[in-house]
């Protein structure tokens, strides 16, 4: 059966006018086979894709702002850097198709048929192998690695979808890495990108401030990895508290049944290091670890002091391997809620939660996400491996999660964590000056093109020229006391 | 702006227009005829922390203040003016018609003229809480930039612990498993830090690192946290050049034929997953430093503190200057099985 494919037409179909109308890319809409790509190629699309095709160097150039980010452009805005939307409509797009055109043409493709009807089974094997030929984890561009990365994720789908479709939580990555090779990975990351510490330190500058007066601090972390969130926080109290004004700090980590005993043991081995650290600085602490053993989460299996100031921390940015089902992280602020926090700090992606938006337009978010942090992570030596360990894993992830949402077999009930918080009794926390002037000084360490915006009165969003990448928002439960 | 500074001296140095002695107290006092207490920016620090003791501006008080802070000399007189002007410069719209005596104010801003660098006439109310507010969000601004850089060197502390403690314990299974010898040494406990910690003043960009050769011209500068130099991204530090070194490092580890970086390069130019056991303990081992091999020909660097010594750069890779240790000592034990194999706490 010969395989009409309809993608190869698409560098004609897109650019056979040279202009930036979206009346020529409409006609994609057609039925080939029985494959239709039901999808809005309007303007933006067309963009993203003629950046993405720019292989000057490393970098791509910044892609411009998918539909839905028109309203919150803030300073993330192209002319941040040094060109407009305008200018790379004028690229000459004829020269030749690029690789990385190419690239993100067949990405979409498959993700599209990876989700079609039976028929398109074909297509996808077909055009995953093709991927996979023109793809390597080592390829000297930053979009031809990360399309390696995206093809291996599809493929584990696809594979899946073949064998029987597992609504299972946990996937098994093709290659287990170790877990030191993990940490190593983690670690670097942080030296390549400020992504991950600022969550982690702005939550901490909030946590301070919204303690101060505490004599006692009680914080529940949803996702403690390593623990390595903490020190700081501990670090700090021990420097603005002396002799008796000391502040103690218990710390309850969670462990959630889905991840299986090896979280358990990983989150009780964070207790053990996070217990060794304070007591070398001289921090009052304790710890103790609650097993979730279902989705839902049940504040009386907490040890709770009176007198008390509960902290609700939520760290969900984090490079995560396996499927995290919203619904735990749901049950678990709700719950949480009884507790009266005195802060609820939660750190998100800026990515995946768009309601019911459709897979391939949550694919294409996804692609537009990890595009930028690809971009920005600096370059060097230990990329690859980073990459390797800890972005493989995690792009793998993440279209595990949109196509299981897709599938209608779990309902992504949250469009935006904030919005979630603010409708279901949560209020707002202010943002400091100092909050905001650290996260500033934070990202003067890293690669220019990292900035930071206010959201609303009580968050921050980190974000690369402009491309959101994670934000921090703040709260307390509406009858928590000030 | 960016550089920590220390609280300048009670003999105020940062401003020297007026005579001012240093009585008994500690206290900075002007010369002039009516001798007026001069605030400066460590005697305003306590006043701030002993505020914060009592719960903020509006719940402090000075006679609860002055208990507090315990500062011979300082008088209620004192405390209230001040307290008075940090409310203000906390709260710049609040109503004139809250402030207490007209004499209090009027002190108020004469002591604002002093302490500041202008010798204009006098100033409006609205110039002094400007004022106020400008100095208090410098100062903030410098707080802000103290406290992170402690903070990132905690964080990296513990980084490194718990990083040594997994390569401790991974390195004892693999010693049980391991024909002979091949990995030999401590890991010292500066090393790691090379690769992964962040140093107290910036997380070493690898980027800046030329692991491929010598860099004799390189400078790398340790204090470079300048906020102009961003463009260059060189906020290397001692840090940054030992990882330099590491990873460039001639490694007479049996195991290795060749130079490590050849090999590093190797590795990160293959394709192949997963990288088996004996090679990624070798990869991160040449990301510490080993320092009781006999036969290094190159020996590293010690990773010297803030002492301020500029282009420590790679072209001393031969100062012989890390502390001897007995050569061959055993690895250090796993430490019974703290962390298990294959737990990952990103499932």
């Amino acid at each position: 059966m010969t395989m009409n494919h309809p993608y190869d037409d698409f560098p004609h179909l897109l650019f056979s006018n040279n202009t930036a109308t979206a009346t020529s890319t409409s006609s994609c809409v057609e039925q080939h086979d029985g494959i239709s790509l039901d999808m809005d190629w309007d303007c933006d699309f067309h963009n993203l894709i003629e950046s993405m095709m720019s292989d000057k160097g490393a970098t791509t150039e910044s892609p411009p702002l998918l539909p839905c980010y028109h309203g919150q452009e803030g300073i993330f805005n192209s002319s941040s850097t040094g060109s407009s939307m305008a200018d790379e409509l004028d690229h000459d797009v004829e020269a030749g198709e690029s690789k990385g055109l190419r690239l993100v043409h067949l990405l979409v493709a498959a993700a599209d048929a990876s989700i079609g009807a039976d028929k398109t089974r074909e297509l996808t094997r077909v055009l995953l192998a093709k991927l996979k030929d023109m793809t390597s984890p080592n390829d000297r561009t930053n979009m031809e690695r990360l399309a390696a990365h995206f093809t291996n994720g599809l493929s584990k789908l696809h594979k899946e979808a073949n064998v029987q479709r597992q609504y299972g939580p946990h996937q098994h990555p093709d290659h287990v890495y170790d877990q030191v090779d993990v940490m190593l990975a983690f670690q670097m990351l942080q030296n390549m990108s400020p992504y991950i510490n600022f969550g982690y330190l702005t939550a901490t500058q909030a946590i301070l401030e919204a303690v101060k007066y505490e004599r006692r601090i009680h914080i529940v972390d949803y996702d403690i990895t390593d623990g390595v969130q903490w020190p700081s926080l501990m670090q700090a109290l021990v420097s603005r508290n002396t002799g008796p004004s000391a502040q103690h700090l218990r710390i309850t980590a969670l462990s959630r049944a889905t991840n299986g005993k090896k979280s358990v043991a990983a989150v009780q081995e964070a207790g053990r290091r996070l217990t060794a650290f304070a007591e070398s600085i001289g921090q009052p602490f304790s710890y103790h670890h609650c097993r979730m053993d279902s989705d839902t989460f049940n504040p009386s299996s907490l040890k709770l002091v009176r007198g008390e100031a509960v902290v609700i921390n939520c760290m969900l940015h984090l490079p995560r391997f396996g499927h995290q089902p919203p619904n735990s992280i749901i049950s678990f602020l709700s719950e949480a809620k009884t507790l009266n926090p005195k802060l609820v700090t939660l750190v998100h992606e800026e990515v995946g939660l768009m309601g019911n938006q459709g897979f391939l337009y949550r694919f294409m978010d996804l692609l537009h996400q990890f595009s930028a942090i690809f971009d920005s992570l600096e370059a060097g030596p230990a990329r690859g491996f980073v990459e390797r360990v800890i972005f493989g894993p995690w792009v793998s992830g993440w279209l595990t999660r949109i196509a299981i949402t897709d599938d209608g077999a779990e309902v992504e009930s949250v469009a935006s964590w904030p919005l979630w918080l603010a409708t279901n009794g949560f209020k707002p926390v202010e943002v400091s000056f100092a909050n905001r002037c650290q996260a500033k000084l934070l990202l003067s360490l890293f690669n220019d093109g990292y900035g930071v915006e206010e959201l609303g009165k009580n968050g921050l969003v980190l974000g690369w020229k402009s491309r959101r990448l994670v934000s921090a928002s703040f709260w307390a439960s509406c009858e928590s006391s000030e | 702006m960016f550089h920590a500074k220390k609280p300048s001296s009670m003999n105020g140095s940062y401003e020297n227009r007026a005579m001012c002695v240093q009585g008994d107290s500690g206290l900075v006092l002007t010369t002039d005829p009516k001798p007026r207490l001069r605030w400066t920016v460590e005697l305003h620090e306590r006043f701030v922390d002993a505020v914060a003791q009592l719960g903020g501006p509006d719940k402090a008080t000075p006679k609860t203040i002055m208990r507090v802070m315990g500062v011979k000399g300082l008088t209620l007189y004192h405390l209230k003016s001040h307290l008075q002007k940090f409310r203000l410069g906390k709260q710049p719209h609040k109503e004139y018609g809250d402030h207490s005596t007209k004499e209090g104010s009027r002190a108020s801003a004469m002591d604002i003229q002093r302490n500041v660098a202008s010798s204009s006439g006098m100033m409006s109310r609205n110039m002094n809480e400007m004022q106020m507010e400008v100095q208090r969000r410098l100062h903030e601004q410098l707080e802000v930039q103290r406290h992170l850089q402690m903070r990132i060197e905690a964080q990296g502390k513990y980084m490194q612990s718990i990083l040594e403690r997994a390569c401790q314990t991974l390195a004892g299974e693999n010693m049980a498993a391991a024909s002979g010898g091949a990995f030999k040494g401590n890991l010292g406990s500066s090393s790691l830090s090379a690769a992964v910690g962040p140093h107290p003043l910036s997380f070493p960009p690898f980027q800046d690192l030329n692991i491929y050769g010598n860099t004799t011209d390189q400078v790398l500068d340790h204090h470079n946290f300048h906020h102009q130099n961003i463009d260059q991204n060189h906020y290397t530090t001692n840090n940054a050049a030992d990882t330099n070194i590491y990873l460039g490092k001639k490694r007479p580890n049996p195991s290795f034929g060749n130079d490590v970086r050849k090999e590093l390069l190797m590795w990160s130019n293959q394709d192949h997953e997963p990288i088996d056991d004996e090679h990624r303990i070798q990869i991160q081992m040449a990301t510490h430093v080993s320092t009781d091999l006999d036969s290094l020909s190159e020996i590293y660097d010690r990773k010297p503190g803030l002492s301020g010594d500029e282009g420590n750069n790679c072209g001393k890779l031969l100062e012989r200057s890390s502390p001897r240790r007995s050569p061959l000592s055993p690895m250090m034990n796993p430490n019974g099985g703290l962390i298990q194999g294959r737990n990952s706490p990103f499932e």
